[in-house]
């Protein structure tokens, strides 16, 4: 899943890393095809390079080589709304079809049965930057309507985010550990782009409880190759901040 | 012996969290994994200070602690977890229970209501927030409150206004602070520098207090001049077990298990007399062998 979504990131790409997984397909797609790539975190760390993988995005680690050590209004003000960001990178508790995603609660608002984190800089970096990777487990409890919606994706489809004042095309791709989903371009609904080797279309719409859009011929993602998973074990993570499993 | 009546009075951390009448708004900085103002919350817990009014962008473990002891009734954040960990065990539990009620902004609107204050302006025009929840669902302010959507008047773009914010009192955990109360930090700001300008009663708690020479042969590191700050502290260790960049890493096995510990409320109680009324001196040197593992290395700051 990380290396997925590492190889979607383009060589020379503003990339906004929001905190867990994000961080770690950000740092792999450095040391691999993208190694131009620019990271930013919202603490104020700016186009950073570091040695040792942060667990966090305002990380010691992070002030080791980057260009600049600022601030938030910086990151999130003058980078992110300023229209630098090719690419906003964030995870979420419950994804809906349109790429909307929660992170806030699950349940009623006010009376909420579980209390998550909530936006942090995610509600930004999905209505800011030019184009919102989202990265997640597939779950069934994961891919459902959003109880709250934290960030925003496509909001209703069709043109409703664009009507909303937001900037942005809005969500590109969703990554998972079973697919990879982009978005029709009229509709702005969930549609299966690839399938990981081995999975098969019912393996996906089982686990998850809204329909993607299900193309006639679903192309299979390329396995990962064994110098993008020695890398990502021996050089990138090799103290398993991220990859506990 | 000359004395200037615009200079910081230097006080103890027990003073510090004196000032602090039950029932005010306070920012009290620390952000992911760093700077956090561990001492200083500590210290409101063992005062046993409540219904504080808490503001900051995306604090951690500091914020789970003061929710933890039932210090902070009512919350404006954009964050109430810990990075990698999830959602604060104590915040989540005082939450679902109903003791603890948080009004969600995001990091960006966060920071700008409190750069706001800084200036001395009403309200911030941002372009995030739209279109989401956080636009239109509150908790304990009615969405008039909360923020508005207007048309630009010179554009007719549709922006989002969010209030500015003074809080009574703010307080940040940095490396250095001088007699001058010149406040030097020397990794990224997050939204703490912000968070203190913004607030009425100004105190920093600091790593070490140098003298004015220190901070004035390096004025552009300079984060916030003393002519603005109120009260200084030394607070030596004051962050952890977050981290002090160029003085100490952050103690993440300590961290985990504050987290697990914290999942039940018998578990806080447990942690927080192991771990919080035990006192500043008693902590410092139980954790005095960590100390030495954690303190940071040349080159590399951690």
């Amino acid at each position: 899943m990380a290396i997925c979504g590492a190889r979607l990131i383009w060589d020379g790409a503003i990339v906004f890393a929001g905190t867990g997984l994000p961080v770690l397909s950000s740092v792999l797609a450095q040391n691999t095809k993208a190694s131009n790539a620019k990271i930013i975190y919202e603490g104020g760390n700016i186009d950073t390079k570091n040695k040792d993988l942060p667990r966090s995005v305002s990380d010691p680690r992070l002030m080791l080589n980057c260009a600049a050590a600022l601030d938030i209004r910086a990151a999130l003000g003058e980078i992110l709304q300023g229209g630098y960001v090719d690419i906003g990178f964030i995870g979420g508790a419950q994804i809906d079809r349109y790429g909307n995603v929660n992170s806030t609660v699950i349940g009623n608002y006010r009376h909420p049965k579980i209390r998550l984190p909530g936006s942090g800089g995610a509600n930004d970096i999905a209505s800011l930057a030019k184009n919102t990777f989202i990265i997640s487990l597939h779950e069934k409890r994961k891919f459902v309507k959003c109880d709250y919606i934290t960030s925003p994706g496509h909001l209703k489809g069709g043109k409703t985010r664009a009507k909303s004042g937001l900037r942005g095309n809005g969500p590109k791709y969703i990554i998972t550990d079973l697919c990879i989903f982009d978005f029709e371009p009229r509709t702005k609904k969930a549609r299966i782009k690839s399938l990981h080797p081995g999975v098969t279309k019912r393996m996906v719409l089982r686990a998850m409880r809204w329909r993607p859009i299900v193309p006639w011929k679903i192309p299979v993602t390329k396995a990962p190759t064994k110098q993008e998973l020695q890398l990502l074990r021996e050089k990138v993570d090799p103290k398993g901040v991220y990859l506990k499993e | 012996m000359w004395y200037n009546v615009d200079m910081p009075k230097q006080i103890t951390l027990q003073e510090a969290a004196d000032l602090i009448p039950s029932w005010s708004s306070v920012f009290i900085g620390g952000f992911a994994h760093i700077r956090a103002c561990m001492a200083f919350s500590r210290e409101l817990v063992r005062q046993e200070k409540h219904d504080l009014h808490f503001v900051s962008s995306g604090p951690t473990v500091h914020s789970d602690m003061l929710a933890g002891g039932n210090v902070v009734s009512r919350m404006e954040i954009a964050y109430g977890g810990i990075e990698t960990i999830g959602p604060g065990p104590n915040i989540r539990r005082r939450v679902e229970e109903g003791d603890l009620q948080i009004e969600d902004y995001t990091n960006f609107s966060m920071t700008m209501r409190l750069y706001g204050g800084a200036m001395g302006v009403p309200f911030m025009p941002i372009k995030s927030m739209l279109g989401s929840d956080l636009e239109t669902k509150t908790t304990f302010r009615s969405k008039a409150e909360k923020l508005a959507l207007v048309e630009c008047p010179f554009t007719g773009e549709l922006v989002c206004l969010v209030p500015s914010i003074n809080p009574d009192f703010g307080v940040i955990q940095v490396q250095r602070v001088d007699t001058e109360g010149n406040v030097q930090i020397d990794d990224a700001l997050t939204s703490d520098v912000d968070g203190l300008k913004a607030s009425d009663v100004k105190i920093v708690l600091a790593e070490e207090i140098v003298s004015p020479s220190v901070i004035r042969r390096n004025p552009k590191n300079t984060a916030v001049p003393g002519l603005m700050v109120d009260y200084i502290v030394h607070a030596p260790w004051g962050a952890w077990p977050t981290a002090m960049y160029n003085f100490y890493d952050y103690d993440q096995e300590h961290i985990e298990y504050y987290a697990k510990q914290c999942k039940t409320e018998e578990g806080w109680d447990e942690y927080m007399k192991e771990w919080v009324t035990i006192g500043e001196v008693a902590l410092m040197m139980k954790i005095a062998d960590r100390m030495k593992a954690l303190k940071a290395r040349k080159g590399l700051g951690y």
